[in-house]
């Protein structure tokens, strides 16, 4: 059986729990086995009603007041009882923090490995392998679990799609399942949680960044890139000075003392490219660079770079997109 | 039989010099109990800069002629007093009389001079002090200062009254007593006053490391960690703090406190005296200056540097940034630039790919001693840095067209600088030792760099691991290439030179880069603060990449910047990569449209 160990805050699911759905749903398909959901805390009622909206066997609840808060002794108590239980043969989790956090000693309490971030499931040659990046994801690796069950694997976030994971007409099956916590063997003692403080603005998911530079010469011009920015969905960034002359506002700024991004296009109107800006969208996927001085450092690491007039050359991409 | 009178004298005498003992020792034990850093290496080097920075007063006198020919005055007349009291407190105590000798009578005449000298000096100063009020001396007039400066007043007013007074007359009788308790009451104001100076300046200048900002590699196997609590501070560094005269060359000259930052480097040395003779001998210093004014440092080394009395700065920052990042304490911008060094061996955190493709593309070889005659390092922005990156192809291009040939490592890491100058000691030495291996195997007689950084870590810091090799900056080695150039007659004119901290201040080499401005036609409009004692631009000691921390409006780079602009000059050419960075962030974040041209460029554009 095919185990999923769902995610939720106080009643709240968190969506990459679909994600892992979705791996184990292409699991199921792969080796015939059934897909069984786990949620655990306390009242979980409600997230597991969600949850029963998947096309799964059943949904499993463990409610124990030793679950909430969570703690990582408290859930590797609750999960290791519950696997051995319901003697999943794999037990799928979504990367999150909190798969983080007590994952690895789960896998360890039980003796077994734990394969962390992957990305797709594949048969090779009759084998099902795991698909996960190396060397910063400049390489990948099949690997193929070995040894006897279960076997722990978590997914990058992102790697399924939520609405890939299949929904039933009628719910599935909710039943609760009961565990044994030492509540006097959980060490950890949380405080409440809290944010810190969350930058208004998060470049950093953005797929794409229309940037803007000195050479934008004016406030009023930033209208400009704006309008070039909504024609192509895109985020509003900025190299320093801009943020500097309070143009925009500063949370807008990309280089090493702002945001690092890594957009699908990096569009740089009129950035010189000094390397403090440089280092903080290296790792954009396409860079298209629009800069009248045909020397700007920018144009080195540019993919397409248009030398020529940023007040010419933008309204004309801005009625291209539209057309 | 011994008279009342000189009984007097010899009680009066012992309770002064006793409160002065008794003062002095204190000090003395403090220093005493700190960890010996004390170091007398180069000796004849030492003794030059005695002559020169204590009998001579060239220090003090460069910086402010004025004040420092009026400072150098009493300073003279003291030393020339010395023999006089000593005959003096020897007649009163009734040793010996030797007031009556010819030669006596001969030295009081030859002391006349100074005497008005002295008298020319502090009434200026006082003057400079009372009313005046540079900021430099602090926020309030110091009322002992005043005092001291009456009590020398007194000294030589009672002094030239003996050549009116009729001898033997109660008002000569008087006269000499005012003077004789005058000298007593001096000596017991003097230990806990900045005018301990007099005393321990000398010394204090001797201990002084001939090397700028000298900090010992921290070993390791002793888990030397850096500076974590006062107890930690080298006898040095609590002979520094008691010397400390208070003249605010240090402040005037920090450009983090000329930016309207809080590190005052004056502070840090009286915050230091303070906790000493506080006993707080477990306190953090963390807490003593405040980790906020520990990371505000550039390293730029003005403090030390205009030190007129001997004092180091920078082991005491740099060594309480160590403590810091011991224990895990340093501001989230280095973390990043940690992890970059530790996972990329460079700043940026770049594949080194990049400078592959560079090499590549800038038809560069590997460096081979029975082939090339230098071998070019490149460092972090060469190796990066598609802007400097220009300027080091105008340097091979230079090379070229001279017939030098050259050749790079296959392999390069940071030599270390920024790791060493925030305090991670352990980064440092690990990255130093790896290029240490790498470069002893190329084995160069010469390496050639256009990075200041590089010239001073490799050239300097690496000697204390055993390494030596001649370390030249592309100006100095481009300068003596290039000698027999001639001007061009269109020459364009109007240009300013930023020199870089760490070639013009750590290197001295201020001339070179001139001569080759003028040679190739640059007329050089000199800005404020240079040569030897330039404004630095911001990036040194870690914070080219505080920028985040820094508002803008006291930046830095934003002050030096407005400097270069003031000299009316519209280019501005620079010799360090990191200078130009910030300089050029200045530039555009005042949306000025002043030119940057790195020095070789300037060259080759014109060769």
């Amino acid at each position: 059986m095919i185990l999923v160990i769902a995610e939720q805050r106080k009643g709240t699911l968190n969506r990459a729990t679909w994600e892992t759905v979705a791996a184990a749903q292409q699991l199921s398909g792969l080796t015939n086995m059934p897909v069984c959901v786990l949620v655990a805390g306390v009242n979980v009622g409600p997230v597991a009603k969600e949850l029963a909206a998947a096309q799964v066997q059943d949904v499993v609840t463990v409610e124990h007041p030793a679950l909430e808060p969570y703690t990582p002794d408290g859930f590797t108590a609750a999960l290791q009882d519950a696997v051995t239980q319901l003697s999943a043969s794999h037990v799928l989790l979504p990367h999150t923090y909190q798969t983080r956090d007590f994952a690895p000693k789960l896998a360890a309490r039980m003796d077994r490995a734990l394969l962390t971030d992957v990305t797709a499931i594949k048969n090779a040659s009759g084998q099902i392998a795991f698909v996960r990046p190396m060397f910063q994801g400049k390489l990948t690796a099949d690997v193929v679990p070995q040894g006897p069950a279960p076997h722990f694997v978590t997914f990058q976030i992102g790697a399924y799609r939520v609405d890939q994971a299949a929904k039933d007409a009628a719910p599935a099956n909710v039943r609760p399942l009961s565990v044994t916590i030492d509540a006097a063997a959980i060490r950890e003692k949380p405080e409440p949680p809290f944010q810190q403080a969350k930058q208004a603005v998060d470049l950093s998911q953005a797929e794409r960044i229309v940037s803007v530079g000195r050479g934008i010469k004016e406030q009023a011009n930033i209208t400009l890139a704006q309008q070039l920015a909504e024609a192509l969905g895109a985020e509003i960034a900025a190299s320093r000075p801009i943020c500097d002359a309070g143009w925009l506002p500063m949370e807008r700024q990309v280089g090493s003392s702002g945001q690092t991004v890594a957009p699908k296009l990096y569009l740089a109107l009129g950035i010189s490219g000094a390397i403090q800006h440089l280092v903080g969208m290296k790792g954009s996927n396409t860079v298209v660079a629009i800069n009248k001085d045909a020397d700007a450092p920018i144009f080195e690491i540019a993919d397409y770079g248009i030398v020529g007039d940023l007040f010419e050359i933008v309204p004309a991409i801005i009625a291209a997109v539209k057309a | 039989m011994i008279s009342t009178q000189t009984l007097v004298f010899w009680l009066l005498f012992l309770t002064f010099v006793g409160t002065f003992a008794a003062q002095v020792a204190r000090r003395v034990q403090l220093i005493a109990a700190a960890p010996n850093t004390f170091s007398v290496e180069n000796v004849p080097f030492r003794g030059k800069r005695f002559l020169r920075d204590v009998v001579l007063q060239v220090r003090t006198i460069r910086e402010r002629p004025a004040a420092g020919l009026m400072h150098a005055f009493v300073f003279w007349g003291f030393v020339a007093f010395a023999g006089y009291t000593a005959v003096e407190f020897l007649y009163g105590l009734g040793i010996v009389d030797l007031t009556r000798t010819r030669v006596f009578g001969a030295y009081r005449i030859l002391l006349v001079p100074f005497a008005v000298a002295v008298l020319v000096g502090i009434t200026f100063l006082l003057i400079r002090r009372a009313v005046v009020r540079p900021i430099a001396l602090g926020a309030h007039v110091s009322a002992e200062s005043i005092v001291i400066g009456l009590l020398i007043s007194a000294l030589m007013v009672t002094f030239l009254l003996t050549f009116v007074l009729p001898e033997g007359s109660s008002a000569a009788h008087v006269n000499w007593w005012t003077h004789a308790l005058v000298i007593l009451a001096f000596l017991a104001l003097i230990p806990a006053s900045k005018h301990f100076h007099l005393v321990l300046s000398p010394i204090t200048v001797f201990l002084k490391s001939p090397e700028l900002g000298n900090l010992p590699n921290l070993d390791f196997e002793k888990e030397q960690v850096g500076l974590e609590t006062v107890k930690d501070l080298g006898s040095k560094m609590v002979l520094d703090a008691f010397t400390c005269v208070e003249c605010g060359r240090c402040q005037v000259n920090c450009p983090a406190w000329g930016a309207g930052k809080e590190l005052n480097p004056k502070a840090i040395v009286l915050q230091t005296q303070d906790a000493l003779l506080a006993g707080e001998r477990d306190r953090k210093l963390g807490d003593v200056y405040t980790e906020k004014v520990l990371w505000q440092c550039t390293t730029c080394g003005a403090c030390e540097n205009q030190c007129p009395v001997g004092i180091e700065h920078l082991p005491i920052l740099i060594g309480a940034r160590r403590g810091l990042v011991s224990n895990g304490d340093a501001p989230a911008y280095l973390g990043s630039m940690y992890n970059n060094l530790e996972r990329r061996r460079n700043i940026w955190g770049l594949g080194y790919d990049q400078r592959a493709r560079f090499v590549q593309a800038a038809g560069l070889e590997t460096f081979d001693p029975t082939k090339h005659d230098v071998l070019v390092w490149l460092g972090c922005a060469g190796s990066f840095d598609a802007d400097f990156q220009k300027s080091l192809r105008a340097l091979f291009d230079i090379l070229r067209a001279r017939g030098v040939t050259f050749g790079v490592l296959a392999k390069e890491r940071c030599n270390g600088d920024p790791a060493k100058r925030t305090g991670n000691e352990y980064m440092y030495q690990e990255l130093a030792t790896a290029n240490i291996e790498d470069l002893k195997a190329a084995a160069p007689k010469r390496i050639l760099t256009s990075c200041p950084h590089c010239v001073k870590t490799i050239g300097s810091d690496y000697r204390k691991f055993g390494y030596d090799v001649e370390v030249v900056h592309s100006s100095v080695f481009v300068e003596e290439l290039t000698r027999d150039a001639r001007a061009r007659p269109d020459g364009d004119g109007a240009v300013t030179f930023h020199d870089p901290c760490y070639l013009g201040r750590y290197g001295g080499r201020v001339d070179e880069p001139r001569a080759l401005i003028a040679r190739f036609g640059g007329e050089i409009k000199e800005p404020v603060r240079n040569r030897d004692n330039p404004y630095c631009c911001g990036a040194g000691g870690g914070l080219l990449f505080a920028d985040k921390e820094e508002e803008p409006g006291s930046r830095i780079s934003d002050v030096r910047f407005k400097q270069l602009r003031d000299t009316g000059a519209n280019t501005v050419v620079t010799a360090c990569p990191f200078c130009s960075i910030m300089l050029k962030g200045a530039q555009a974040s005042a949306g000025a449209d002043t030119q940057f041209v790195d020095l070789m460029t300037f060259v080759k554009d014109r060769l």
